[in-house]
């Protein structure tokens, strides 16, 4: 399972972060960290990019960028 | 050891004599510098604008399109230098602004940093803390938004945060300045005892700290000086990183003592050595925050919420998402067009009647006052009629950025934009293109990435602009009466075509390789300060006008020079200007107009390109000037007050949409006659394509030299623009002929 295909409302744990060099240092700095929860809140309009609410604040990303993020389904 | 290396040891010895000569001056001479840090979003602008006002210096980071803020000011008796650095999340070595932040702190070492922490999202930013905590450098923490975390509920223990950190923490808010004297005071207090202010060294855990050790002790050995010349702890957790700007800086090589001690950590936890080092900071940011921060039990739906629920709804948000767009463009540029016509009205007549009276009376020659009023205040009013769209602009835009819909609008057209390579921010500088390119491109300094940033600039030159109507206006009227408005969109309509064909041509030539990604804040919506707002804008448009305003000044001398040299020159022909178009005529002869009257008029539309109609006029159908009866000086100035007002009121009623009378259309039957003969309609839709695509006017050129630091950007986009043109209008005429559209 991975973030991208969460559905809105549904959270997840990190499980792992596929992504390496800048890009996952970026996630890591967001607080993309493995083991973190995290929500999907909304997917925009025309489908892409989403917006996920981690560490209590809101953040969105490209659904490419969210299927490198592995999640264990919580809620 | 390289030799740069050793340039920069010297240069630290320098520094280190400079700093030993300035602590045997009495403490209170001496100028304490204080950098700002802290995360996007904080109310960072907003404090430093608040504390600093219109003492605030901007320009922009060495070699970098990053912004750079300087204040200096007094403060309790003492001079305070603030030093804005970029806001980061983190320091790491990946984004211009993080390697400007860090580069910074590191290299040049402010007595201390006054960290922007923003009250109602602790744990993020005391990440950003943490890592600052790692240089070693006294820290006051200004624990801003306060206002809003105490309204949530929030509890935060203020104390509990000094203690841990070992620094000074003091609340503020800096919409509602408050606090900004308190922080003041306790910079002065910590810069009057620097050593005893030390921030706390954080436990990262028994395993990074172990290795941390093992490696400082191999340095100790191997490297003592870059353990003088470096703060200690940050140098080697950088080094343990593995942090590839540290690494390229240092040029150390392979070290396998290091090696050594990152195989243990490696074994230990299973990953890579960047996110065991990540996880141990924000360990320490949440547990940080667990100890300090009391959230309330019941939680009500916020304010941001409740305005996403509608704002981003999946069919609300594209009619929200383009109603804010009509309502930035028609208030920036209704707004301030009525402002732009007065300062264009007063330089064209008021002030040319003064100059040539004034030159008059001293008996100036004539070609003096044609330089003074054809060269110096023609140029000076040149920028002047871009001041106040550009104001509007940068207010706008600023405050989106501020409110924090500009996120929003950028996360509603990302999917759209990126399709073409672009970002979800790249809209809005396009969109503004289609009033006036300048702004577009200045408006590019909402984009983070600097890739994002050079490919919007390069194409929002070809969305059709305001000046350029002008040009369409005139010819559709000779040739095609009937169609205008078919024509005038086809126009339209082909600039975005060819900048959606550009953008992913550009894509695979020139900006070639990993697209940039799209990580981006929601940041809560908030009411951004006016007077933030007012200052920053401020800030912009004087930068515009002092540093834009010099070359386009120059480039309209230029000109002046090129029409009326070589002196007495009386037929345009035989002018410099007339002999360039001549020379470059053939050019234009595959395509449809290779004639020297287009040629010229082309030249001088790089100026700006409604001045193609202008000189057109003046080559194709002179006027035979009417001499007036003067207006007195009593009169002039009584006409600037009233037109004022009157620009005023229209600013407000086109607002408003109250009708006005329609507009003088200014009779151009002659040009139209002489524009007949020397065109076909499909020679004049080749040179209407080639007006559109050819290189955009000077001022263009010079915002984009202005926010990249360099000529190159501008170089790029004024020769692919400009064969781009030249193939399009080719294509149209050589294609139309074949068609049998020509003759």
């Amino acid at each position: 399972m991975n973030l991208a295909r969460l559905k809105p409302g549904e959270s997840g744990k990190i499980t792992a972060i596929g992504s390496i060099g800048p890009l996952k240092r970026r996630l890591m700095d967001m607080g993309v960290l493995v083991g973190e929860e995290v929500k999907v809140l909304k997917v925009a309009p025309f489908g892409d990019p989403i917006e996920v609410k981690i560490k209590s604040y809101n953040l969105s990303l490209r659904k490419k960028e969210a299927e490198g993020i592995a999640v264990e389904v919580t809620g | 050891m390289s030799t740069q290396l050793k340039v920069k040891e010297n240069a630290v010895g320098e520094e280190a004599k400079a700093s030993g000569k300035a602590a045997l001056r009495p403490v209170e001479a001496r100028v304490i510098t204080v950098a700002v840090a802290g995360n996007p979003n904080s109310g960072k602008s907003t404090l430093i604008n608040a504390i600093a006002g219109s003492r605030l210096h901007v320009g922009n980071w060495a070699g970098v399109t990053v912004e750079k803020k300087e204040a200096e000011l007094e403060f309790g008796g003492r001079k305070i230098r603030l030093v804005d650095l970029p806001g980061t999340y983190s320091l790491s070595p990946y984004t211009q602004e993080e390697i400007v932040a860090r580069d910074y702190l590191v290299h040049e070492r402010p007595d201390l940093i006054i960290n922007v922490v923003d009250a109602t999202n602790l744990e993020r930013n005391l990440y950003l803390t943490v890592q600052i905590q790692e240089l070693g450098i006294p820290m006051v923490m200004a624990l801003n938004i306060y206002d809003e975390a105490e309204a949530k509920g929030y509890r935060i223990d203020v104390e509990g945060i000094e203690k841990m950190l070992g620094i000074t923490v003091i609340p503020t808010s800096a919409t509602k300045k408050s606090g900004l004297d308190d922080l003041l005071r306790s910079v002065l207090k910590t810069a009057d005892d620097l050593a005893g202010h030390a921030p706390k060294k954080l436990n990262y855990g028994e395993d990074i700290e172990g290795a941390a050790d093992f490696v400082a002790q191999a340095l100790r050995k191997s490297h003592p000086a870059l353990l003088e010349r470096y703060p200690q702890r940050w140098l080697l957790l950088k080094l343990m990183e593995q942090d590839s700007h540290v690494m390229k800086e240092l040029d150390l090589g392979r070290y396998d003592f290091l090696d050594q001690a990152l195989q243990h950590l490696k074994k230990a936890h299973g990953e890579d050595i960047e996110s065991i080092m990540a996880d141990a900071r924000y360990s320490l940011a949440s547990g940080l925050t667990r100890e300090i921060l009391q959230k309330p039990e019941l939680r009500q739906m916020e304010l941001t919420e409740k305005i996403d629920r509608v704002v981003l709804n999946r069919f609300l948000g594209i009619p929200i998402f383009l109603a804010a767009m009509w309502l930035l463009f028609k208030l920036t540029f209704d707004l301030s067009a009525p402002f732009g016509e007065w300062i264009g009205a007063m330089t064209e007549g008021p002030f040319k009647r003064w100059a040539a009276a004034i030159l008059g009376t001293i008996g100036a020659p004539d070609w003096t006052v044609s330089l003074v009023n054809d060269g110096v205040i023609a140029g000076v009013g040149f920028v002047l009629v871009f001041v106040p769209v550009i104001f509007a602009m940068m207010f706008f835009i600023t405050f989106l950025e501020g409110s924090g819909y500009m996120a929003r609008a950028a996360f509603v057209m990302d999917r759209t934009m990126h399709s073409i390579g672009l970002h979800g921010k790249s809209f809005i500088p396009m969109l503004l293109g289609f009033g006036c390119n300048v702004p577009g491109i200045y408006a590019t300094r909402t984009l983070e990435n600097p890739k994002d940033k050079v490919l919007t600039a390069l194409l929002v030159p070809l969305m059709s602009c305001g000046a350029r109507l002008p040009v369409y206006v005139l010819f559709v009227g000779a040739f095609f009466p009937n169609n205008s408005g078919t024509v005038i969109w086809s126009l339209y309509i082909m600039g975005i075509f060819l900048a959606v064909m550009m953008g992913l041509v550009f894509k695979k030539t020139l900006f070639r390789g990993e697209a940039p990604m799209f990580i981006m804040e929601l940041p809560p919506y908030r009411m951004p300060s006016f007077s933030s707002l007012c200052l920053h804008t401020w800030e912009k448009g004087k930068h515009f006008l002092f540093k834009a305003g010099t070359y386009i000044f120059a480039v309209s001398i230029l000109v002046w020079f090129m029409l009326n040299l070589p002196w007495g020159v009386e037929q345009k022909r035989d002018s410099y200007l007339g002999k360039a178009g001549a020379v470059i005529a053939p050019i234009f002869e595959p395509v449809g107009f290779g004639t020297w009257e287009a040629a010229s008029s082309l030249i001088t539309g790089v100026i700006a390109k409604e001045i193609v109609v202008g000189t057109m006029g003046e080559i194709y159908a002179p006027k035979h000037e009417e001499k007036e009866d003067a207006p007195t000086l009593g009169e002039d100035l009584k006409e600037i007050v009233v037109s004022f007002g009157t620009a005023a009121k229209t600013a407000v009623t086109t607002l408003l949409y109250i009708p006005g009378e329609a507009e003088e259309e200014e009779d151009q039957s002659a040009l139209k006659q002489a524009i007949m003969a020397g065109f076909t309609p499909l020679s004049s839709y080749a040179f209407m394509a080639f007006v559109l695509l050819y290189m955009p006017c000077m001022i263009v050129g010079v915002a984009m030299r202005q926010e990249f630091g360099t000529w190159k950007w501008m170089a790029v986009g004024f020769v692919y623009q400009t064969v781009l043109a030249w193939t399009v209008a080719l294509i149209i005429y050589q294609g139309g002929t074949f068609l049998g559209l020509g003759g």
